[in-house]
């Protein structure tokens, strides 16, 4: 009797294994079935709403019965809401959509799901971790404003904002650092030079203000002649609608944003699903249609939006972050 | 005296627990405690807690001293208190110079300025300071490039990203409240004062010194209390001039120390608890002078018209003042956004842009879910939130100030705490709060309604005592003798009396809570996200257009809620004569 009653519980913890596994190996229609019945999905991500309004209906219409509450915010925000949730004894969220930096200071708290999304097969190292898959690129890039700059002397690449005739007229994110630690990893490969020609650039009084949309916004209306550290797929939009901007493509420094699941998600196969189909060449093909850069490699941006020589930011490079913030705000005497 | 109904004829028996008189003030204090005191301890406890590893905590005294010995200490104090005394400072003389000039004098055309002097108010913190930096931004603003190009000048003549301009930006905003109560004061003022001293003898300019300026003592000492600390509170300006120009204040110090990662509760929690500790010295310095209400009560009795001052000749210097505030400080934002709300992007007045105008961002709005979503949550908040405020503070101010119950200041302070609290803090509490709260109120409109009650609370609570003690205890007194139980002398006595004060009192909250949104930045999610949350979190996404037509939209909408509730409230309560 005995032996039967343990036969039986094998047999069920099999079964029990089969389908916890096949919740990932499922296809897509299969998880939404379930995804279905849970109803919603509480979505963290610093996706402006520009690319919301085009990426999330898009998942909604593909998968009924599933409502995207998007909460949006700057990263820190979200991470500190995240975080303070946690700390209350509750999650709240299901997916967080951040740039990867963010998205591994969630991990720290513990907060994050271990993950392997059978769609993050088809990406290579570096844009996928046992926890994450990248949902999209972004590219830092230079950028300047038509009219305060004379055709004869638009930047041709970085090292024209060392000259003085760029003195008082840059602007830069006082917090991208990626710049100077991508310089020094991959575009200099050595952090001295790297240093040597940002100390270069910040005699030229680089201005600095908070956000990159509002960078873009400020070289916009004229506050000043150029960006160093604009995101590139802010431009094309800026472009088309007539505004006196134009952007260097030449060479750029390219970061991850990557998508996660919470632990004790509310709506874990909800959750599961977006996912999953944001990794997918499907979803990725939303977020560019967006206006993201994509990040599965099958999978092209629909703006000129690429760079064509890139340093990639890799999730090892992350961990050096303390290193080169301290530096970088040196240079620049920012606080 | 006496100004409670206390229990007739039952001789020596206490009063029982049933007895309005007892049981209203009990009510009120436990609303009061629920609302103020329970986020003011979760913020207490945190500023004593540091973070060992993911959620686990001791108890500590470092955040403070990493809040108060630091090498920035020194410089936020300094900025503090230049920002807030500065701000208050200029609002209140800007604000009682519009309320006398059109309440109290024969300035021509001063009828069409009072309304739009309430304008600014309507304009979201966070859109004036846009507004103002298209403005004067030392760069691009409007009125440097034009008067650099006008007089040949070299550099701009304005720098908005400085300690002035901050003062400035805040200041402007902040007029309408310095107005609002100035112009209540004005309004509740009895003029035979005024007209026996100028029967005994005194000139215009005596009067005005020596009557109607100490009369205001009360709403003036009120007022400026009020001004400084909500600067010190504020936080719209100091983020989006004082960050950027590297001018921190206490708000943003606490606003960095929640944002940087991992969130540090303890240091923004000292720093706050610091906030609270200044705001008490001024509740302290208020009860004091305001000690003596009773020589300063102006609402009689008798039947009265506040008289007029006769400027003569200086009228006209009175109208310029008054046009010309308005048509730099009220209409000029105000045009900015509008002229921006046309423009696919930012540029400045050219026949190039000229041609670039469409309506486009409105319908882009039209079929943008978001925003109808916000609106309707804004609505709602704003009308129910002043709508119980007002409720509850014209019943905890009666009992302060007219009750005599031992213990009542502790209502009186009760009231005031929240104001000390500055709403990124109050976010992050409420946050820690009903996150594991037992009712899932989190995440809803519901716990924004808590949020917004409790940090307007003293608003409403300045309002409705500002005018409360100017009201003579015999009217009450006399419904009382007349047979009236207390409810029927609170409902049909104090609250009509009350009127012009809470009248003013809801109108502000209705906008305040409209345009809130540095405890709504924590609070609303997605589906509880009202307009100022929408409009901050496009404009850090770059849709600044986009944002300048919310901001036009939200105006339309404020102005047409404060019509139909000054209809409304036109047709109760006391008839004027």
């Amino acid at each position: 009797m005995g032996r039967i009653v343990r036969i039986i519980i094998a047999g069920f913890m099999l079964v029990g294994l089969a389908s916890g596994s096949s919740v990932w190996a499922q296809s897509l229609d299969e998880l939404h079935k379930a995804a279905a019945k849970e109803g919603a999905l509480n979505f963290y991500a610093t996706l402006a709403q520009i690319n919301a309004e085009i990426v999330l209906p898009t998942f909604e219409k593909r998968f009924p019965g599933i409502k995207i509450n998007h909460v949006d915010a700057t990263s820190d925000k979200l991470v500190a809401r995240a975080v303070s949730e946690a700390r209350g004894g509750k999650t709240l969220a299901d997916v967080l959509q951040v740039p990867l930096e963010n998205v591994l200071q969630v991990h720290a708290q513990g907060l994050l799901l271990d993950a392997n999304f059978p769609e993050a097969a088809a990406y290579p190292e570096g844009l996928k971790g046992s926890f994450w898959v990248a949902s999209d690129l972004q590219y830092f890039i230079a950028a300047w404003n038509t009219s305060l700059v004379k055709k004869e002397e638009e930047p041709k690449s970085y090292d024209d904002f060392t000259q003085p005739r760029w003195k008082n007229r840059l602007i830069a994110e006082p917090r991208d650092l990626e710049m100077l630690l991508a310089f020094a990893k991959y575009r200099f490969k050595s952090d001295e030079k790297a240093i040597e020609y940002w100390k270069k650039v910040a005699a030229n009084n680089v201005e600095f203000h908070k956000g990159h949309s509002q960078l873009a916004e400020l070289l916009v209306a004229g506050q000043a002649a150029a960006c160093l550290t604009c995101y590139s797929h802010h431009y094309p939009i800026r472009v088309k609608k007539g505004a006196p901007v134009n952007y260097l493509l030449s060479e750029g420094v390219a970061s991850i944003n990557g998508t996660a699941i919470f632990k004790n998600s509310p709506h874990p196969n909800a959750a599961l699903l977006y996912a999953r189909w944001v990794a997918s060449q499907e979803g990725q093909k939303a977020m560019a249609q967006g206006g993201r850069n994509p990040a599965h490699p099958k999978v092209d941006p629909t703006d000129k939006t690429k760079t064509e020589k890139t340093y990639f930011i890799t999730a090892a490079d992350l961990k050096e972050f303390p290193k080169y913030e301290k530096i970088w705000k040196e240079i620049f005497r920012l606080r | 005296m006496a100004t409670l109904a206390i229990p007739r004829g039952t001789g020596a028996t206490l009063p029982s627990f049933r007895d309005p008189a007892l049981f209203v003030p009990l009510v009120g204090a436990g609303i009061l405690i629920y609302l103020a005191v329970l986020p003011l301890l979760m913020l207490l406890i945190g500023s004593f807690q540091a973070e060992v590893a993911p959620r686990e905590f001791v108890y500590t005294l470092k955040n403070y001293q990493a809040a108060y010995a630091s090498e920035y200490t020194y410089s936020t104090f300094k900025n503090s208190l230049i920002f807030a005394s500065g701000s208050a400072a200029l609002t209140f003389v800007l604000g009682t110079l519009l309320a006398w000039l059109t309440e109290r004098t024969n300035t021509p055309l001063r009828g069409i300025f009072v309304p739009l002097a309430v304008v600014p108010l309507i304009l979201p913190g966070v859109l004036e300071s846009i507004a103002w930096i298209f403005l004067l931004s030392p760069k691009f603003g409007y009125i440097n490039v034009w008067l650099k190009s006008l007089f040949g000048l070299a550099s701009p003549p304005f720098n908005v990203f400085s300690l002035p301009g901050m003062i400035w930006v805040h200041s402007v905003g902040q007029v309408p409240l310095a107005f609002l109560m100035m112009t209540a004061a004005f309004k509740s003022m009895d003029p035979s004062l005024e007209e026996s001293a100028m029967m005994s003898g005194a000139g215009a300019w005596q009067t005005f010194k020596r009557v109607t300026l100490r009369l205001l003592v009360p709403a003036a000492g009120s007022v400026l209390l009020i001004l400084f600390v909500r600067t010190l509170e504020s936080f719209e300006t100091p983020a989006l001039i004082g960050i950027p120009a590297r001018i921190y204040v206490y708000t943003s110090e606490i606003f960095l120390a929640f944002n940087e990662y991992p969130p540090d509760y303890g240091r923004g929690g000292a720093l706050a608890v610091g906030l609270l500790i200044l705001s008490a010295v001024g509740v302290w310095l208020y009860s004091r002078a305001t000690k003596e209400g009773k020589k300063f009560q102006t609402v009689t009795g008798k039947a009265f018209r506040p008289r007029q001052f006769d400027l003569g000749r200086w009228r006209w210097v009175g109208f310029g003042f008054l046009a010309s505030y308005f048509a730099f400080v009220v209409l000029l934002p105000f045009l900015v956004l509008f002229w921006a709300s046309f423009l696919p992007f930012f540029a400045a007045p050219s026949w190039d842009a000229v041609q670039k105008l469409s309506l486009d961002n409105y319908r882009y709005l039209n079929g943008f879910r978001p925003f109808w979503d916000a609106l309707q949550n804004s609505i709602v908040l704003a009308t129910l939130t002043a709508t119980l405020a007002m409720l509850l503070t014209s019943l905890v101010a009666w009992i302060v100030y007219k009750s005599r119950l031992p213990g009542s200041w502790i209502l009186d302070f009760l009231a005031f705490v929240p104001i000390t609290i500055p709403g990124i803090v109050m976010g992050m509490a409420l946050i820690l709060l009903y996150v594991a709260f037992p009712i899932p109120i989190y995440g809803t409109i519901w716990v924004l309604l808590i949020a917004y009650l409790t940090r307007f609370i003293p608003y409403g609570m300045r309002a409705a005592s500002g005018s409360i003690l100017q009201i003579h205890s015999e009217l009450e007194e006399a419904a009382a003798a007349s047979g009236a139980s207390w409810w029927e002398t609170f409902r049909r006595v104090t609250l009509p009396l009350l009127r012009p004060g809470l009248v003013a009192g809801w109108i502000y909250i209705c906008i305040v809570s409209f345009r809130e949104f540095s405890t709504s930045v924590l609070l609303a999610t997605g589906e509880s996200r009202v307009l100022s949350i929408l409009l901050f979190t496009m404009f850090e996404q770059g849709q600044v257009t986009v944002v300048a037509a919310i901001g036009i939209l939200m105006i339309a909408t404020l102005l047409a809620i404060v019509a139909v509730f000054y209809k409304l409230t036109g047709r109760v309560g006391i008839q004027t004569q």
